[in-house]
């Protein structure tokens, strides 16, 4: 038996939908919704936050994960990155207001104040940059942190820059390109070899072949 | 009330008994391979322990300032310090040396989620000896520490650090590349490993083996497998040494308990030649990791060959306890109980059981007979005994089963129980 963590949320359908593609297990969305844990066809599959995915594969109680590299940006694991899934894709964003007189990186403040949910990613793009930063940490309503005079700017994701734009602000530039990742835990690569290999085989020849094999851009960390 | 600090923990009767008992059997084990034990100190100067360490894990020890202002660190592994005794304190004893140490250690990062920071481990070393005899030793030794310490279902996977190097020496691609690859793998980050690759004119069965790498492991027959693959005589090396280990694994009659796994991801920098992980069944972490780092003993001013390995003492206890070992209601084989009259027969009786070697504890108050049933079960003794009248003893066998005799025979029938 293969346990596989899916997260609630944005990734939930696609990860459902290649997992069917791949004929690794046939399972809607509404039922394991209604469950939160599902086994079928020798795969266990269990729904938790989107966050808790890497937790549940590094410490094994999951074998497999489809997880956001933006959530593996904030904690580096013990686990082992297998595939890009090619869905779920988006930009972590460094956004300003539009009347903020910042443009490129040689307009900006010395030091800058940026607000996010992402601290380690910022961190990292603004230490490769050289660009002094003070990371001011929320928990959600980033887009507020600027409007009120909390930041300078905000790091966060975008897919298609629509809640930036009603907030009226304006990307000064992509800081890393997230996509759905497929990770393994350490130990059961080594217990379990076989099933491993043949159910990320299956699905790596299931990923859309127009999608890219790794992200567009370098990583944010 | 003042609370422990986080990532550190108590250990209650049940689980510190369990892993005393773990640390016990594997430094027995140890002992019968002739691995004598050295104890060295909870503190070390942060200079020396950096000797062996690269900049994360340097990151990661707890530090202290000492009197003079040098700064002090608290021993996050065993190893480093074990050498530096081996090319010190030790440097006139002739190699090889077999050593063997157990102890708890810190580490000032809780990870995901507050993991443990203290970890209890045993582990051995063999110093000033180099080839497979000795890779081998190591390795079986570890092998039957696992069995020792109580695990039914167990695995060691047994690896080259020089076959990965010496594929990436191989490789006609820039320094830049290179080090990308080596940080790529060193993360275990394969989707960055293809985009690396992906900018490079590599053939692709070099791509091809560098993508496998986390699947390279199986029997012996991966090896010839992955001869007919590589092209580098670094590599190639590696393969003829495991290949020669595995077969003195089997002598060790260990062959069905150890695979091969050429896509071992360890600390490239430490190691330099045959590594090995132990995996339980359902835990997410190797039980045991070891292997040659022939290149630490030189930077303390006496080059030698070393190969060693550490059990962690916490996961392996984890592993019991998924497995469903439990350490059982029965904590004590005898409980003696003393009425009105009786008490210093009572504790003659202790004293003659516990010289059997009886686990026994001897009641602090006066209880009936009935009271003390209650009593003893509470505990979790096997046995009551419980003293009449002096000289006069009511034995509670563990079946439920009465006898009434005297001291000097209880003690003889309940030890020979």
């Amino acid at each position: 038996m293969i346990t596989i963590a899916i997260p609630t949320g944005l990734l939930s359908e696609g990860s459902l939908e290649l997992f069917s593609r791949a004929g690794v297990v046939q399972i809607s969305r509404e039922e394991l919704g209604r469950r939160l844990l599902l086994e079928r066809d020798g795969v266990r599959l269990v729904l938790v936050r989107p966050g808790d995915v890497a937790a549940y594969v590094d410490h094994g109680a999951a074998d497999l994960g489809v997880v956001g590299k933006d959530s593996l940006w904030e904690s580096a694991g013990q686990h082992y990155e297998l595939l890009d899934l090619g869905f779920g894709g988006c930009s972590l964003v460094l956004a300003a207001p539009e009347a903020a007189p910042l443009d490129g990186p040689d307009t900006w403040p010395a030091s800058m104040r940026v607000a996010t949910k992402y601290p380690m990613a910022t961190a990292a793009y603004m230490s490769r940059v050289g660009q002094t930063v003070e990371i001011v940490r929320l928990q959600g309503s980033v887009e507020l942190a600027p409007l009120v005079g909390l930041t300078d700017a905000i790091a966060d994701l975008t897919a298609t820059g629509r809640t930036l734009r009603e907030n009226h602000l304006r990307i000064l530039t992509e800081m890393g390109y997230s996509t759905a990742r497929l990770v393994a835990n350490q130990a059961s690569l080594k217990t379990r070899t076989a099933q491993i290999q043949d159910l990320v085989l299956r699905l790596r020849d299931a990923v859309a072949p127009s999608a890219p094999i790794a992200g567009r851009t370098a990583d944010g960390a | 009330m003042p609370d422990g600090v986080p990532g550190l923990r108590d250990l209650l009767p049940d689980e510190a008994e369990a892993l005393r008992a773990i640390q016990e059997a594997t430094l027995a084990e140890m002992g019968r391979w002739g691995y004598r034990g050295v104890v060295t100190p909870m503190l070390e100067s942060l200079d020396a322990l950096a000797l062996g360490l690269g900049d994360e894990h340097r990151r990661r020890l707890f530090k202290l300032t000492d009197r003079d202002g040098g700064l002090l660190a608290v021993v996050g592994e065993r190893t480093i310090p074990v050498a530096r005794m081996v090319a010190t304190r030790m440097r006139s004893a002739a190699l090889p040396l077999r050593l063997s140490y157990a102890g708890p250690v810190l580490i000032n990062d809780g990870g995901r989620f507050a993991r443990s920071r203290e970890m209890h481990q045993t582990g051995a070393e063999l110093i000033g000896a180099s080839g497979p005899v000795a890779d081998a030793e190591v390795i079986a030794m570890a092998v039957r520490c696992l069995a020792a310490s109580g695990l039914q279902r167990y695995q060691v996977d047994v690896g080259h650090a020089e076959f990965f190097q010496g594929l990436l020496e191989g490789l006609d691609v820039s320094d830049e590349i290179r080090l990308g690859i080596r940080a790529a793998l060193a993360r275990r980050d394969f989707v960055q490993l293809a985009e690396i690759l992906d900018r490079t004119p590599l053939q692709s069965a070099e791509r091809e083996l560098l993508l496998r790498f986390p699947a390279l492991r199986g029997g012996p027959e991966i090896l010839d497998v992955a001869s007919g693959l590589v092209r580098n005589q670094r590599s190639a090396r590696a393969l003829e040494q495991l290949a020669a280990v595995h077969q003195l694994l089997g002598a060790h009659g260990l062959a069905g308990r150890v695979s091969l796994d050429l896509g071992a991801i360890r600390d490239f920098d430490y190691y330099t030649g045959i590594i090995f992980e132990g995996y339980g069944p359902d835990l997410g972490r190797p039980l045991a990791q070891g292997g040659r780092y022939d290149r630490l003993l030189a930077r303390f001013g006496r080059p030698a060959h070393a190969t060693g390995f550490v059990l962690h003492l916490d996961l392996i206890a984890e592993a019991r306890r998924r497995a469903g070992d439990d350490p059982g209601a029965v904590r004590l084989d005898a409980a003696v109980a003393w009425g009105q009259r009786g008490l210093e027969s009572a504790v003659a009786l202790g004293a003659g059981l516990r010289r059997r070697a009886l686990r026994t504890v001897v009641a602090t108050e006066p209880r009936s007979y009935e009271r003390s049933l209650a009593w003893a079960e509470e505990v979790g003794a096997a046995n009551l005994l419980h003293l009449v009248e002096e000289d006069r003893v009511r034995w509670r066998l563990p079946g439920g089963e009465e006898r009434r005799l005297d001291v000097d025979r209880a003690i003889e029938e309940v030890s020979a129980g």
